[in-house]
This record gives C-alpha cells, structure tokens and sequence, in this order.
C-alpha cells in the first residue's frame, strides 16, 4: 500500500480501479457466526475445565483458612464493598420472612467478604491471560446470577441463587488469589493469598 | 452500533464504501476481544464479514470457497488476536489473514493458479473504456471469467491498493510478474466486456 503513486496510474486503469470498487459486497450465506461461535465454544471447555480443577482446590485450602477469621471480622464491618459485579444485589431486601433467614445471612456476609477479599487482590495482583480469562469468564457467571437475584420473588428463589453467587465468588477469589501468591511468592504456600492480613 | 467516520475519513466499526476494509475497531472493543469476550468477537466479525467475505471471493472465485476462507480467516483471527500488537491499524492485519488464506487455497486447490494470458492484439479503442459502461451484473461476470490468480492480482492492485512489490512478494512472484498480470487482466476484461456488449446486442455490432 505504502508506495503507490496514483499519478503512474493511466486513466482508464484508474477508472478500471473506480468500477471494481463499486461493485456489491456480499455477505457470506448462510451466516458464518454461529459455527465460529460454536468452535469458540469448544476450544475454551477444555480449558476452563483444566483450570477450574486447581482453581477450586486451591480455593478450598485459601478459604478453609482464612474466611472464619475474615467472616468474624466482617461482622464488625457490614458494609459492603461489591467488586466481582458493579451491580451485587441488594442483601438486605429479602432476609425477614423467610425460614432460611439464617443461611442467607451467612451466604451475604460471606459473599460480602469474598467481594472486599477479591476487590484488594485484583488490584495488587497481576493475571496472567488464561487467569483473566478465566475470571471474566467467572464474573460474566456471577453477573448472570445478579440478573436472576434481581428477579426473584422471595427468599426461596433467593436462596439458591445465592448458595450458587457464593460459589462463584470463592472461584473467582480462587483465580485471583492465584495471581497473587505468584505475584507475592517469597517461599510462602502455592495458592494462599499471603497478604490478606493487610486486607482489614 | 453507530456509523461514524474519523477525522481520516475511515469509519468506526460499520462500513460505508464498497470494498473498504479500512474501519476502525475501537480500542475497548479490541481489549475485550483480546480476552476471549465473545460478543467483542462477534462485533469485529460483523464488522468485517462483507470485506472479508467479498475480497476471499474475489480471489477464490466461488461462494462455497470464499465462505470456507471467511470462516478460516475468521478463526485465525480469533486464535491470534492477542498477538496483534496494535503497532499496525487492526483492519489492515485482518485484511491480510483474509489474503493469505484465500492465496493459500487458491495454491492448494489448483496447484500451479498462474495461468498466462496473451494480451490480445486489438488495441484499445478510442471510446470509454467499456467498464464505465458496464453495469455492475456485467463487470462481475466478466471478472469471473479472468484466470483466477490475474483476478486475485488485479483485484488487491486496483481494489486494496497494495503495491506491486507486496503483491510480488504475496503470490512469490515478481514485480513484473505483477505489472503484467494487472496490465494483462485490464486488457483481458476490456475484450470479455466487448464481446459481452456485442452479445447482448448485436445489432450493434452489426452497425460498426
């Protein structure tokens, strides 16, 4: 492209250029984007399975360690500071009539803990691309579960929407903390976010 | 989303003129995509797929084919596009996979593409050149019947504006191979057109 004179150019081929580019373009039919939506599909499966696996064990063990302290510390502190979705739904609409009250508590102190735990992360620690694809790909999960909270009807729709947002939430604190005990690592264990202490 | 050219005349996102691969994908746009956010995807793709679509078929000739190379292309795009660098305009790096595939094909599915035409021994005439006579049916018919590589070559020469040393070094040519082809092709189009006019009307033939 870069080089070309157009004044080289005789008339009649420059009228030549004019005609061809107007002529139609086409379009392919039928529509090529499902199929390459569908191989998209396929190739990120395998991946997001190859990740999830370690990604939960590793939530697992950071989780069982560390959240019965933050959750003590976390009832200090109600407040909620959401940052897995610029849209958590409002936890405290639905927690007066129901007889599972006491578990949807629990599942909005916790996803509040996880929300503040994950906002502090991600933004000290840096993701490699497959961590961060696998954590949109997460938080697009969870923003689909906002969507549905924000349409149920009681504590009973809720609940399980809910169990299913937390869940969510600790895999995503799982691909954060990733990235920041690599970040961090000084000898300290694989997996476990090291500076969570700093975090209250 | 909205049409609206630049400062430089391009057009962000949808297309205007015919041919033009010069659109401007937006930076967030092209953040998303980079990591794997399907509906950035599908918003370049739609940007794309009419010039995409149109130059793999003015190159491999059949819809079937170009269908293949736009989906083919499209996928390569999506594999790589965390490697573009962004050091070079986005539409110009796409443009480039579409052509390499639709080359590639054309070598695969017909070995040797290069087929050599004469340049015919009537001169051309003192009238306009018949492509500004003809409609656009005729002028695309007449183009398909062009070897399929003289096509290819006019077509990024004229159309996409590359230069004869960067089609050279496309088709593994030379650059004179190049200015014959296009030189060649003019001249095969302006007798297919002649002979097309006189077809559809012989009377007037019959009259000069």
């Amino acid at each position: 492209m870069a080089g070309r004179n157009h004044l080289d150019i005789h008339p009649s081929e420059a009228a030549l250029a004019e005609a061809l580019r107007a002529l139609p373009q086409s379009a392919p039919q039928p529509d090529l984007w499902p199929a390459l939506a569908r191989t998209l599909e396929q190739r990120r499966r395998p991946r997001a399975w190859r990740y999830a696996i370690p990604f939960a064990a590793a939530a697992a063990i950071a989780l069982a360690v560390l959240l019965p302290k933050m959750t003590t510390q976390d009832r200090a502190t109600p407040q909620s500071t959401p940052v897995a979705s610029s849209a958590a739904p409002d936890t405290s609409a639905s927690t007066s009539d129901a007889p599972n009250t006491g578990e949807l508590d629990a599942l909005h102190a916790r996803s509040r803990t996880l929300e503040r735990w994950i906002a502090a992360v991600a933004a000290r620690a840096p993701q490699d691309g497959q961590d961060l694809m696998a954590a949109v790909e997460v938080e697009d999960l969870i923003g689909l579960v906002d969507v549905q909270l924000g349409g149920a009807r009681g504590d009973a729709d809720a609940l399980p929407l809910w169990r299913q947002r937390v869940a969510l939430l600790e895999d995503l604190a799982a691909i954060r903390g990733n990235g920041l005990a690599l970040a961090e690592n000084g000898g300290r264990e694989y997996g476990v976010p090291v500076s969570l202490n700093q975090l209250n | 989303m909205l049409l609206r050219p630049n400062r430089a005349g391009r057009h962000l996102l949808n297309p205007v003129s015919a041919a033009s691969f010069q659109i401007e994908v937006p930076d967030l746009v092209l953040a998303r995509a980079r990591r794997g956010d399907a509906r950035a995807l599908e918003t370049i793709y739609r940007a794309f797929e009419r010039p995409a679509y149109t130059l793999a078929l003015r190159i491999v000739g059949d819809v079937e084919s170009a269908r293949e190379v736009t989906h083919d292309a499209m996928l390569r795009l999506i594999e790589r596009i965390g490697q573009f660098r962004g050091d070079s305009p986005f539409w110009g790096w796409l443009r480039q996979i579409v052509v390499n595939e639709a080359l590639m094909r054309l070598r695969r599915e017909r070995g040797a593409v290069f087929e050599d035409i004469d340049d015919g021994d009537e001169p051309p005439g003192d009238g306009p050149p018949p492509w500004m006579l003809a409609d656009a049916a005729r002028l695309e018919r007449a183009l398909n019947d062009l070897p399929p590589l003289t096509r290819s070559v006019l077509w990024l020469y004229h159309v996409e504006e590359y230069t004869h040393q960067e089609i050279a070094e496309m088709t593994g040519k030379s650059v004179s191979f190049s200015k014959s082809q296009v030189a060649r092709g003019s001249s095969r189009l302006r007798r297919l057109l002649d002979r097309q006019e006189k077809e559809a009307a012989p009377w007037l033939a019959a009259t000069i």
